[in-house]
């Protein structure tokens, strides 16, 4: 499909996943081979560190992905330990056998990770930290209380697996099967298009509402294979443990989880797979220590905090510490727009009628008419205040105005929706660049190709073809536009070491990837030189004539008389003049009150 | 002295031994040290009971080597801290029985990591003492190994029970306990053997711990007629309110329950020394004091201590004494009847009759690995704590 | 009975409304959550039994030490835990940060201190015949700290420059700054105070509480429920919703029992959060694009 797909190597580099498949393959011979040792001390040791790993692998989803802080997932063990113990003691009802009782608390996780985790989509970071707590202080109570299934505070004996994962070394290489297999899913979840709009939602929240993508679904996936996995970890805990009375789930186990998952790094597996194996075989080694362990614990979590927020992953990720090249150039190649665009038919246009917003007793926009065209730049200028931007943020569905209408071409834009435009091919970029600092430049910008993607969750997390399909087309499709823009020299650099310029151009390929009809710009130019801006305005200028309508919200006056086809001036909220720049650049009060020349 | 916390890695991988196979003795010369796990919780909440313990069991140690040890082998304890952590207890029991191949385990001490070591030893056949009171932790069936040295649940609540319905003579009585494991499901076993006796439970709850205020509860108990208060749980916070709130309201009414009303930790959280007045904890009449003096047994012991100057006035007699008969027990198993794992289990099912310990008299069969006998479990008054020991509660015939 | 569950429910429910205003004055001066509330709590304890009962320090001398640790404390807090992450609020790496910090100073509790409830001292010999006798000490004790907390705070935040200065940061720290007041300052004196008021709460309630290690987890969520329910950065809604906390948690006890007065509590807590995130009393915050 393209010349430059074929030239730049295009490797899935999320913090370092290829260069991590060494390390899981070492991992996976050294946990194979592990029974050779016939010491079935270490072998307990190692069954914990995956069961333990089982859980984290899900959680690390929520936390090292989503963001959430979600520090009482040790409930969503508790739960999964007492259905599978209950069940395949015939607690409830017949006895059931172990492997299915074990996917009954696997299925029971499912439903309470996202009971428990749905809160997030409403709650504050902190909140949903004590809603957590507060839900697994309520399951250990309940277990202490509903003596006829759990035993009470006497507690119920795990469950023992049959042949051929009996108790020994049989049950050892089930909790290594099923770790693999938690790492496998949660890795394939991490590296799709999924994974990527959680770290989106984590660290660039409205650019992933801009890019179409719906929390509310996502997170529902999340919390559910989360919940899942936590309850499977539950069952073989269970059995591991051989009893479980709720005095075994305590909080500082969650603490364990959590931490390792931090220590590790967000936005990585094999980062928290690391940390957990350490934490839990610590205190088996370092006995003097075993008292002050929390204390450890916690140490290290302050300093990962403080000093290394990137964990472990960080500090193996060796490629992004290859110095960049010093004095780069971005040059834009619009001769590829043909390629990243869809040509758009006839006219089309995104129309405001006397939309009017006040912020407490300020009034941003008073009675705004405006029409954004297809093909046409249109600048909007104005003194600081004057709501440029806030008239941006009613387009892309970030604000409710008190009256008005928005319609596009000739249908009503709901407001207050910003996660639908991009569904109408309507894209945008910020007036501070929102990215993902931790993700490479074409992992930000496939984020933006989100909507395009077709694999269901399922095929994703099992990777199955038309999940690899979506895959290659969205990273093909964001070196077309990495390549239009002029950045796809730095590709595979991790976003947060990019000057400021080439984050700008970063959120227009992002944008691109919507493959817009219309595209809102929010000051583009702040911040760049003379040389890039001129290069900007030839890129924006090429957007616009492949029919893209463009709204450029500017301060570089020049910049909108040299592109924009139409401009508006705002002042205090309201119109103070509209026509061509040759119109605008005339007009008195303009002139007065703004170009100040 | 010869406990180690952890003895460095011995090199197994060239046996052949696989994980569910019998542990024979092991192949090694007949001058090697004699091991043997022990499973305390040292360090962590409710430790007290197993630092007082293993004062006992290190000093039995001590005494067998020094007097030839075990047919001239040493005998090595092989200390593991639990911190009351379950999942603790569980690696250490496979380190114990994989890693250093011991004889046998003493412990664990804690009902809460015993019910998910006993099932891990059982499955490696190792034979093992332990004190701990749950009742199903001894199973001759599912765990033909295990054996205790101490009284179960029903047989702590039944002496509590016995000395509130027979001795003391009351018929109404107030069972409350804290909402831990064990305080629900010791509550939930006497309530119903009390009331088979003939008693009338007049009030039950289970309260959180960390309630500061019991008054409403001990009004409930008073307007309900009670004329006995029986607390169960070990957390001195929750007893020692109860008592000061029965102190604040004057209400007169005896306190018997669990061994800890008589803890150190109790008395100081009184409001006033009286409080401690009318309490019973349960204790065992081998380690109290009938009219002022220790039964025959113990009193030797006591000399021995004092000889020896091992500290006791700190913690309690009986749980140095039960720390000794462990350890004893365990050593003169392995003299008479040598490390291997069927010939101590057959020791102990053929030959433990009637064995004089300090703590209590172990009588053991093939059909039942509980040893302690009903009669020795009393009641003591627990404000007559003197170097570790209590008077025997009043009404009991001596 | 009723009067039972009010002087203990309004007792508790004070130390319960003095935690919450904690984390409100920690929040107005940084937009932080920090899980320290709790722990200064424990903390004011603990420490007054140390000083009081072990050390053999008279009951005014203690107090004031104990406000003084916890001053430092919440200064403490502010460098270690706070400043360094503000610059980056939006990834909300302090609910971390605190949450690290207060496990290390439990744990250090707890093995120092042991785990072990202890008993803490009568602070006021009052005769037992006098009036003031008729209510226990321990009852009024955490009601007076509250009463006189959140007058001083009324008189503090109206009344004075400094106190002023606070609620302007609370507002918009950036036009704050601009103005030229010294944010990091009047942020760590905030923290200070928070330490003050956390100390407090615990040294008044710790006749009730008792000096224990393990309070500090308790505190830190029966302390944060007025808040989520009272509305963030409210002081009136957290001494309400303390006290009818601490009232509710009495009379649950006392009408269904120990467990499933816990498992009110929290489901309640979860339910209102997730019908009114802002709280029963506070108002929907405005977007951030």
């Amino acid at each position: 499909m393209t010349d430059i797909a074929a030239t730049a190597p295009v490797r899935t580099s999320w913090l370092g996943r290829l260069e991590g498949k060494l390390s899981w393959i070492l991992l996976g011979l050294v946990g194979l081979a592990l029974p050779l040792l016939d010491d079935s001390y270490i072998g307990v040791i190692a069954q914990r560190a995956y069961i333990y790993w089982v859980l984290s692998a899900g959680l690390n989803l929520v936390v090292g992905y989503a963001g959430q802080i979600a520090i009482g997932w040790v409930s969503m063990l508790t739960l999964g330990a007492y259905t599978t113990a209950a069940l395949a003691a015939g607690r409830v009802g017949p006895e059931w056998h172990p492997y299915l009782a074990l996917a009954a608390g696997g299925l029971m996780g499912a439903v309470f990770g996202v009971i428990v985790g749905l809160p997030a989509l409403r709650l504050r970071t902190f909140y949903f930290a004590m809603t957590t707590l507060a839900f697994s202080t309520i399951v250990t109570q309940v277990a202490l209380a509903w003596k006829d299934v759990t035993g009470g505070g006497v507690g119920t004996p795990g469950p023992v697996f049959p042949w051929p994962f009996e108790p020994g070394w049989g049950f050892y290489y089930f909790c290594f099967i099923l770790a693999a297999l938690a790492t496998w899913v949660t890795a394939n979840i991490g590296s799709s298009r999924y994974g990527r709009a959680l770290v989106a939602i984590r660290d660039a929240e409205v650019a992933a509402e801009a890019s179409g993508i719906v929390k509310a679904r996502l997170f529902t996936l999340i919390f559910l294979l989360a919940g899942a996995l936590g309850g499977v970890a539950g069952g073989l805990f269970a059995s591991l443990q051989s009893y479980i009375t709720p005095e075994a789930f305590t909080f500082e186990m969650s603490v364990l989880f959590f931490i390792a998952i931090l220590i590790g790094g967000r936005g990585s597996i094999l980062g928290p797979a690391l940390a957990t194996i350490i934490l839990t075989a610590l205190p088996e080694f370092a006995a003097p220590l075993v008292q002050w362990s929390t204390f450890l614990y916690a140490a290290l979590l302050l300093a990962i905090v403080l000093l290394v927020p990137g964990g472990i992953a960080d500090m193996l990720d060796f490629k992004n510490r290859r110095p960049l090249t010093l004095h780069r150039e971005i040059v834009p190649r619009t001769e590829l727009l043909s390629r990243v665009l869809d040509r758009t038919d006839g006219r089309r246009a995104i129309v405001l009628r006397d939309i009017s917003l006040h912020f407490g007793g300020v009034r941003a926009i008073d009675g705004l008419d405006l029409e954004i065209r297809s093909g046409e730049v249109h600048g909007l200028i104005g003194p600081n205040g004057s709501g440029k931007t806030t008239t941006l943020n009613v387009i892309s569905g970030y604000y409710t105005p008190k009256t008005g209408t928005l319609q596009l071409d000739g249908a009503d834009l709901p407001f207050d929706q910003p996660q639908v435009r991009a569904n109408r091919r309507i894209a945008r970029t910020f007036q501070t660049p929102r990215l993902v600092g931790a993700a490479s430049v074409l992992e930000n910008v496939m984020i933006g190709g989100t909507v395009h993607g077709h694999a269901s969750f399922t095929e994703a997390m099992l990777s199955l073809p038309r999940h690899k399909r979506d895959e290659r087309v969205l990273r093909e499709a964001a070196m077309q536009a990495l390549a239009t823009v002029g950045l796809e020299s730095l590709a595979e650099v991790r976003a947060d070491r990019l000057q400021h310029s080439e984050l700008r151009f970063m959120e227009i390929a992002r944008a691109l990837m919507l493959r817009p009809a219309f595209l809102m710009l929010d000051e583009p130019a702040a911040g760049l030189s003379a040389e890039e801006i001129r290069r900007l305005g030839d890129l924006i200028k090429a957007i616009s004539r492949e029919g893209v309508g463009v709204l450029l919200v500017e301060h570089h006056a020049d910049l909108i008389f040299d592109i924009c086809d139409r401009v508006t001036v705002l002042n205090l909220g309201k119109m103070l003049a509209a026509g061509t720049p040759n119109e605008i650049r005339s007009h008195r009060e303009v002139v007065s009150a703004y170009l100040g020349a | 002295m010869s406990i180690k916390r952890r003895t460095v890695l011995t090199g197994s991988a060239a046996g052949v031994v696989s994980l569910t196979s019998s542990l024979a003795a092991p192949a090694i010369a007949q001058s090697d040290p004699i091991r043997v796990g022990y499973l305390p919780a040292l360090t962590g909440p409710s430790s007290s009971t197993g630092v007082g313990i293993t004062r006992g069991t290190e000093l039995a140690v001590d005494v067998i080597n020094k007097s030839g040890g075990i047919n001239g082998r040493k005998l090595e304890m092989i200390v593991r801290d639990t911190q009351s952590d379950p999942t603790k207890a569980v690696n250490a029991v496979a380190e114990l029985t994989q890693r250093q191949k011991v004889a046998a385990i003493w412990g664990p001490l804690n009902s809460g990591e015993a019910l998910a070591a006993t099932p891990l030893i059982a499955r490696d056949k190792v034979p093992m003492l332990h004190p701990c009171w749950v009742d199903s932790l001894i199973d001759v069936k599912k765990y033909p190994m295990a054996f205790r040295m101490a009284p179960t649940n029903t047989q702590v609540g039944k002496g509590a029970n016995h000395y509130v319905f027979n001795v003391l003579k009351l018929k109404k009585v107030a069972v409350v306990s804290d909402t831990t494991g064990y305080g629900t499901s010791s509550a939930n076993t006497y309530v119903p053997m009390l009331k088979a006796m003939g008693a009338e439970v007049v009030y039950t709850n289970h309260v959180d711990a960390a309630n500061p205020d019991l008054k409403p509860e001990l009004l409930r108990m008073q307007s309900a007629g009670a004329q006995a208060i029986m607390p169960w749980s070990v957390n001195a916070g929750f007893l020692s309110r109860i008592l000061n709130t029965r102190g604040a309201m004057g209400w007169d009414v005896p306190v018997v329950g669990q061994t800890t009303l008589g803890s150190g930790q109790t008395k100081a959280l009184l409001d006033k020394p009286e409080n401690w007045n009318k309490v019973y904890s349960n204790n065992f009449r081998n380690c109290c004091y009938v009219n002022g003096k220790l039964p025959p047994r113990a009193a030797e012991y006591v000399e021995r201590l004092k000889k020896d100057k091992i500290e006791f006035a700190d913690t309690l007699l009986w749980w140095v004494a039960l720390g000794w008969d462990g350890a004893m027990m365990m050593a003169e198993t392995l003299k008479a009847a040598g490390p291997k794992n069927t010939d101590m289990v057959a020791y102990w099912n053929n030959k433990v009759k009637g064995w004089p310990g300090i703590y209590g008299t172990v009588t053991w069969t093939p059909e039942e690995h509980n040893g302690f006998p009903d009669e020795d479990v009393v009641m003591c008054e627990v404000n007559s704590l003197k170097d570790g020991a209590f008077n025997i509660a009043p009404g009991y015939s001596s | 009975m009723l009067e039972s569950i009010l002087s203990y429910g309004l007792a508790v429910g004070a130390v319960y409304a003095l935690i919450g205003i904690t984390y409100n004055v920690m929040f107005s001066a940084s937009r932080v959550f920090s899980f320290t509330a709790g722990m200064l709590g424990m903390l004011g304890g603990v420490l007054g039994a140390l000083f009081i009962d072990k050390l053999g320090m008279n009951a005014i001398l203690g107090f004031v030490l104990v406000l003084a640790c916890g001053a430092l404390l919440g200064v403490v807090t502010e460098i270690l835990t706070v400043r360094p992450v503000l610059k980056s609020i939006e990834q909300h790496l302090y609910v971390l940060s605190t949450l690290a910090f207060a496990l290390m100073v439990q744990q250090v509790t707890a093995i120092e201190w042991g785990t072990d409830a202890q008993p803490f001292p009568a602070l006021i010999p009052i005769d037992p015949d006098s009036i003031l006798a008729i209510i226990d000490q321990k009852f009024w004790l955490p009601l007076l700290a509250c009463i006189v907390t959140i007058v001083g705070l009324e008189f503090l935040y109206r009344r004075t420059l400094i106190g002023r200065a606070f609620l302007a940061i609370a507002e918009d720290s950036y036009a704050a700054r601009a103005l030229g007041l010294p944010e990091t300052g009047l942020r760590m004196a905030s923290f200070a105070l928070a330490g003050v008021i956390g100390a407090m709460a615990g040294f008044t309630g710790a006749q009730m509480l008792l000096a224990y290690f393990g309070n500090q987890p308790i505190l830190s969520f029966y302390g944060f429920v007025p808040v989520a329910l009272g509305g963030m950065g409210s002081n009136r809604g957290a001494v309400i919703g303390g006290l009818a906390l601490g009232v509710f948690q009495q009379a649950a006890n006392f009408l269904v029992g120990g467990i499933f007065a816990a498992v009110a509590v929290f489901a309640v807590f979860i339910v209102v959060l997730l019908l009114r995130p802002e709280g029963l009393a506070g108002a929907a915050t405005a977007r951030r694009v």
